[in-house]
């Protein structure tokens, strides 16, 4: 039987035979139109059409594989889970914006709704925050994947009528010095992938306009079937001026570039995992980046938004028209009708299924009461930028699609936004296959700190950072590269209006190698992480994104890792009173060469009142003392040391969330009264490459004593002392005029001076028995840590 | 009548040509036996124009006006007529 | 003419983005800026009803042909007549970085003969190749006879953020001697990059960060009044967009970049 017949129309439209289509055939047809349903899902559209008693278009089956997608529906993070323990309705709304509704704080302004979370910046304005991953086109292009994660992601801000001001952007790649003999087919050496996409990031920001501010980048073997990009940008808009009140009759729309065939089934691609044949598959999902047409996208909207001329908007991302329609629709309960043939094409040939689903970038779709209409074609005009109307926004609650005037879908939205619930089961072995490493403790400990300050995951990245603008607009005060010797700040602050001394702060947290171990403790300490990065330049009250990069969770064990992190997730939230404000999770990062470690990244966003009092790493003043707050563990399970000596061992760095919350507390207060001179995290690495970094960022150097270092009992080793991964930890340079004051704001939580800054530009540790066991030129360590990644590109 | 032209933007010798440098090197780097990199662009460009000279006259002028900035760019095109 | 009568226009087009914090910095020095599109000063504004013309920095046309070529011979297209006119009467023009390369492709710098009809010098790829964001120190040469540098500078050594990826200075090579010897005897050369203790780059990375030609950084027409500059004069304009404001209890009022936009000011004051 053939399940497909063209209809009596003179251009491509298709019929699908679902109605009298048996198991198989669905099977059949989902795979023939790439549309990546599965069998219950297919007989839940077979259940609807046969109600409708009419067979579907290939409009109508394509729009509904958009919509359904896991990269547009999320289905597993809303999906049922069964577990030994018991089932979980809906992990997103179970963990992750449960923190936030039980938190409720007043800050929040939009949460989990819109294209972006959106929190309060001050009277007038503020904070829109999203981040997004775009690793498989990535993988498939680099620097076109990459380049169009960064427009896509500046066009969730433009979402909700934000300006950006500052782009964000995290990493994750195999081995540079990977062996190219090994490399299964069809997958690209990291080194290619690493250049491509560091172009791509580089080329949209910078032609934006827009400064890169913040970023990390990870080096993992997992990472080189599946390489890891995770776009993020931040926005600014009066809170006034934020419009989501479209209502029938309110025109729809399209402005910015034309539709072409690049970017076609872009979501399905992102929902499957990576092959051989994925590059020729999906040559069409690549998408071309123009962020020029971007940049004059974004004055037009800034102008209509100003103008107060629209009623809604929201970006043209995975899934294109369709999904954008449907959910705008949707989420005013109306319908919307449309005509195909209005949008504007790069070439003449696609079938309407086509233009209703292309992710052609720099797009968006606005909405418009009729009488602005004119004033808004105008200002689109004046830019430079094509705007078209292509329908109007309905009382029916059915999105109808016509083409040539012939109707070629219509769906009720109702049905489209409920589709079925996706049961999946996961399971996770907490029996760690991890045993601690037995170690022995070199004698030279110099030569371990010296190679773990250009190993890669480590040295500095300003070879690359230097190839992103974060200077433009002139609004960053604590920047990636510190001062002269481009030392590496915990966190950005921006100073986003001319009037005001407050401040925005932008940090990350991410640990994979944690993530090999187990992803509970994981997530806890990117969490722990990045809030800590943004506390220690003068950062609090603090909104969190979270972007979850896994494999399969088709696969029981990772979604039984998901869901660990997940748990984690909404303890951690709740406990430092963080709140969730946006996340994006990318599933199905599988390739030959098998499963993603699991990696969370959590960004933080923080504000603080006067930028003046921002607080960088670099040791400032000889005679100063250098404190270490918070308590060290013997923690090093995933550590850096432990990499560099080829283990990898279970005890991992846990988080002690009162503790830590505390903690974050007191650098605040003391950042707040005067009393910190420079401070800088303990993370990657631990305390000697901590306090390595804050000595080859300035002009000084430091004299240090372990045996004052606040610590567990169980921790009788100058090696694990110099490198364990405790959360919550700090170095903080404080006057010694100052440090009675300084100790009383510490109170209980554990803190001890236990260095002191010197003129000599020299780093001296001494060791738990007094012996020195580091003593190094600040232009020694400067040089190791410079050398790393130096020819990396 | 319709003619297309291939016109090609280098450096002209002499001029230090960074990115092809970089480009051999890493070339050599992946152990390619590489003497030299040259780094040029080429526009295709259709056009209308009532004969063959007059399309160079053209091209000619679009090099000087735009394509090519004398101090560093040497330019080398073919016009022909597209049947 | 009073400083608050001064009118700056910030020009831009598709592709331009460092207009917003160019035009704070003229008005932070008290001077009168409107950011104007370029279709409308081909259409309903006039450029003779601005004291000051600045191109900002950005990639205009998204640089392609070459960084401000397609702007470069669009401006002289449209607005040329007008634009001698504004050199003829010795009112101002800037160039910042991408405004820069559009003066030298526009045959407004560094005008060995006056305002030529191709480019007379070129900015080419940065060496090391690459896009390059950062803080360089540059010496004031020749600056006294430039509008945008002729205060008495209270250093000679100012410290300014790059960030581009074209923007060595070269001249032809078969004319380059002899035109680099006018340059001098003109005291066009205003700006060249330097160490941080003052002392010439020497074409030394990172003190010269794009290989440019005797460490050009900046260079005026022999007038003096259109001035064109890699550095982003802009971004270090108020202390605390400094690199290194943290090292001090709070940052500096302001930053080096002021210095050009006090001294057009001052120009414009006693001249007019």
């Amino acid at each position: 039987m053939t399940l497909y017949i063209q209809r009596d129309a003179p251009f491509q439209i298709c019929e699908i035979k679902i109605i009298e289509a048996n198991n198989k055939q669905l099977l059949r047809i989902s795979q023939e139109l790439g549309i990546g349903l599965s069998l219950e899902e297919m007989k839940t559209v077979r259940k609807y059409f046969t109600k409708k008693d009419r067979n579907p278009t290939d409009v109508e089956l394509q729009t509904i594989g958009q919509t359904w997608s896991e990269h547009c529906f999320h289905k597993t993070f809303k999906g049922t889970i069964l577990t030994p323990k018991g089932e979980i309705k809906n992990l997103l709304k179970t963990f992750i914006t449960k923190a936030t509704s039980e938190l409720n704080p007043s800050w929040c302004i939009s949460v989990f709704e819109d294209n972006a979370g959106i929190v309060d910046f001050n009277n007038e304005y503020a904070i829109a925050a999203k981040v997004e991953t775009h690793n498989h086109p990535s993988a498939i292009e680099p620097f076109g994947g990459a380049a169009t994660g960064v427009g896509g992601v500046i066009r969730d801000i433009l979402g909700v009528w934000a300006d950006p001001i500052a782009c964000t952007d995290v990493l994750g790649f195999g081995p540079l010095d990977y062996n190219h003999n090994k490399l299964p087919l069809g997958t690209k050496h990291p080194r290619y992938l690493f250049r491509g996409i560091i172009a791509g990031i580089g080329c949209y920001g910078n032609n934006m306009g827009i400064p890169t501010v913040n970023g990390a980048i990870f080096f993992d073997e997992s990472y080189v079937g599946n390489v890891v990009v995770y776009c993020g940008c931040l926005g600014l808009l009066p809170k006034s001026k934020y419009a989501k009140n479209a209502k029938a009759g309110d025109v729809i729309l399209l402005v910015g570039g034309k539709t072409g065939r690049d970017g076609i089934h872009g979501v399905t691609f992102a929902s499957t995992g990576l092959t051989d044949k994925s590059e020729e598959l999906s040559r069409s999902a690549v998408q071309i980046a123009n962020p020029i047409e971007e940049e004059k996208l974004k004055r037009a909207i800034i102008k209509v938004r100003d103008h107060n001329l629209g009623s809604a908007i929201t970006d043209l991302g995975g899934g294109g028209l369709s999904s954008a329609l449907g959910e705008m629709a949707h989420r005013f309960n109306c319908g919307a009708s449309i005509e195909l043939n209005q949008v504007p094409l790069k070439h003449e040939g696609l079938s309407p299924w086509e233009i209703y689903i292309s992710e052609s970038q720099e797009r968006m779709l606005l909405f418009i009461p009729k009488e602005n209409l004119e004033k808004v074609l105008e200002i689109f005009h004046h830019e430079d930028v094509e705007a078209t109307p292509i329908g109007e926004l309905t009382d029916d609650k059915v999105v109808k699609i016509h083409y040539n005037n012939v109707e070629v879908a219509a769906l009720d939205t109702d049905f489209l936004f409920a589709p079925p619930t996706v049961k999946r089961y996961a399971k996770w072995n907490d029996d760690l296959a991890f045993k601690e490493p037995i170690l022995d403790e070199p004698d030279k400990l110099e030569s371990y700190l010296l190679s773990l300050l250009s190993s890669e995951n480590i040295a500095s990245r300003e070879s690359i950072v230097r190839t992103y603008d974060y200077e433009v607009k002139g609004n960053t005060v604590i920047k990636p590269l510190h001062g002269e010797f481009g030392g590496p700040n915990d966190a950005a602050v921006l100073k986003p209006l001319t009037n005001s001394w407050k401040g925005i702060v932008v940090s990350s947290g991410m640990n994979p190698r944690y993530g090999k171990i187990d992803p509970y403790w994981m997530a806890a300490s990117a969490i722990d992480e990045a809030i800590r990065n943004n506390a220690a330049v003068g950062g609090r009250r603090i909104a969190l994104l979270d972007n979850f990069v896994w494999g399969s969770p088709e696969k029981p064990s990772m979604l039984g890792s998901l869901l660990r992190a997940c748990e984690a997730c909404y303890e951690y939230a709740k406990g430092f009173r963080t709140p969730f404000i946006s996340g994006k999770d990318s599933l199905y990062n599988e390739s030959s060469m098998g499963s993603v470690t699991p990696t969370l990244l959590i960004t933080a966003v923080g504000i603080m009142p006067d930028v003046r009092k921002a607080v960088s790493l670099d040791l400032k003043s000889p005679g100063d003392l250098l404190f270490v707050v918070g308590q060290t563990f013997p923690e090093l399970g995933g550590s850096e040391y432990y990499r560099l000596r080829d283990v990898l061992g279970r005890s991992i760095p846990k988080v002690q969330v009162i503790q830590a919350r505390t903690t974050m507390e007191v650098i605040t207060r003391a950042i707040d009264s005067g009393l910190v001179r420079a401070c800088h995290d303990i993370s990657d690495g631990g305390l000697a490459v901590a306090v390595s970094e804050m000595a080859l960022s300035s002009d000084y150097g430091l004299d240090l004593r372990l045996r004052n270092v606040p610590r567990a009992d169980s921790i009788d080793r100058d090696d694990f002392v110099l490198f364990s991964e405790s959360n919550s930890r700090f170095l903080v340079e404080v006057p010694k005029a100052k440090a009675k004051d300084f100790e009383s704001t510490a109170g209980s939580v554990p803190h001890a001076a236990v260095g002191e800054v010197i003129e000599s530009p020299r780093l001296r540790i001494y060791g738990l028995e007094n012996k020195k066991v580091v003593d190094a030129s600040t232009v020694e360590l400067l040089t190791a840590w410079k050398r790393g990644l130096e020819d990396a590109l | 009548m319709l003619y297309e032209a291939r016109v090609e933007v280098g450096l002209k010798p002499g001029h230090s040509d960074p990115e092809g440098e970089t480009t051999a090197h890493s070339l050599k780097e992946l152990t390619y036996p590489i003497k030299e990199v040259k780094v040029s662009k080429t526009y295709t460009i259709t056009l209308k124009a009532d004969s063959h000279n007059a399309a160079t006259i053209i091209i000619e002028e679009i090099c000087k006006r735009m394509l090519a900035n004398p101090t560093k760019d040497s330019v080398n095109f073919k016009v022909a007529e597209v049947k | 003419m009073r400083r608050e009568e001064i009118n700056v226009a910030v020009i831009r087009v598709g592709g331009t983005n460092c207009d917003l914090e160019t035009k704070r910095a003229f008005e932070d020095s008290n001077m009168k800026a409107e950011i104007v599109h370029f279709n409308q000063l081909c259409r309903e504004k006039d450029l003779l009803d601005y004291d000051i013309l600045v191109i900002p920095g950005g990639f205009s046309h998204g640089d392609y042909v070459r960084a401000g070529a397609i702007w470069a011979k669009r401006l002289m297209a449209r607005l040329g007549k007008k634009i001698r006119q504004f050199v003829d009467e010795d009112r101002p023009i800037l160039g910042i970085c991408n405004g820069f390369q559009v003066l030298v492709e526009a045959g407004l710098l560094p005008q060995f003969e006056g305002i030529s009809s191709f480019p007379e010098a070129a900015l080419g790829t940065n060496i090391p190749t690459g896009y390059n964001c950062r803080w360089v120190y540059l010496k004031l040469e020749d600056h006294s006879h430039c509008a945008f540098t002729r205060k008495t500078a209270s250093k000679r050594v100012l410290k300014i953020p790059v960030a581009h990826a074209e923007g060595r200075f070269i001249l032809a090579r078969e004319k380059k001697r002899k035109q680099l010897e006018k340059l001098m005897e003109n005291h066009q050369i205003v700006l060249r990059y330097c160490h941080s203790n003052g002392e010439t780059a020497n074409d030394e990375y990172p003190s010269n960060p794009n290989g440019s030609l005797y460490d050009i950084a900046g260079i005026s027409n022999p007038t003096g009044t259109t001035f064109g500059l890699m550095p982003h004069p802009e971004r270090a304009y108020f202390g605390w967009q400094l690199p290194d404001w943290t090292r001090n209890d709070g940052p500096p009022t302001f930053g080096d970049g002021r210095f050009i936009f006090e001294s057009v000011a001052e120009y414009l004051t006693k001249k007019f």
